[in-house]
């Protein structure tokens, strides 16, 4: 069973690797030093359509920014600036 | 002396230009505690983006201000005293 796994594993990895010659992150977009929850126009842009929040594979920036992101936009949902949720479907 | 960044956010059936007035009242608390009130920002009448108190609007107001710990745990506890205040945040901006 083990060897069976391990064999089973393998190609995969090798392929996912041969797959994806991993491009180059796009751009972590932000070069500020404080995330204002007050900007909804910028904080738009890591929700999505539904209100969720995007994550960090799709918005391409750096842990300690996401961090600072979720936090501003759930400052900014608190004060309705932000939709928790949106109705529209 | 910390610097803080409250805003809050009124009912939307009050005169828009009674906010300023009735707000320095109340910033009165951190003026006499030996604070400093550096900017006081009333955004006007805005949609929210949901419901608070059956109200789909409200009169956001932001205020910047330097002053201890105490006078603003203060100034937050005699808004929310307030029926017409619908919510409020303090912040302590880069933190």
């Amino acid at each position: 069973m083990g060897s069976k796994e391990k064999k089973g594993k393998a190609p995969r990895g090798k392929a996912a690797a041969q797959l994806k010659p991993f491009k180059k992150k796009p751009n972590p977009l932000d070069k500020l030093d404080y995330i204002d929850y007050k900007d909804t126009n910028l904080l738009r842009r890591f929700i999505s359509d539904r209100g969720k929040i995007r994550s960090r594979r799709i918005t391409g920036v750096s842990v300690q920014q996401q961090r600072e992101l979720a936090r501003a936009i759930k400052n900014a949902r608190e004060m309705a600036l932000l939709p928790y949720t949106s109705t529209a479907r | 002396m910390r610097r803080y960044e409250m805003m809050v956010i009124l009912d939307p059936d009050l005169e828009e230009r009674t906010v300023a007035p009735s707000l320095e009242t109340y910033l009165k608390i951190i003026k006499d505690s030996g604070g400093s009130v550096d900017r006081l920002d009333i955004w006007g009448r805005r949609r929210m983006a949901f419901e608070i108190a059956k109200k789909p609007e409200g009169i956001y107001a932001v205020v910047d201000m330097k002053c201890e710990p105490a006078a603003i745990k203060e100034l937050d506890r005699q808004l929310n005293l307030n029926e017409a205040v619908l919510r409020t945040k303090v912040i302590r901006p880069g933190k």
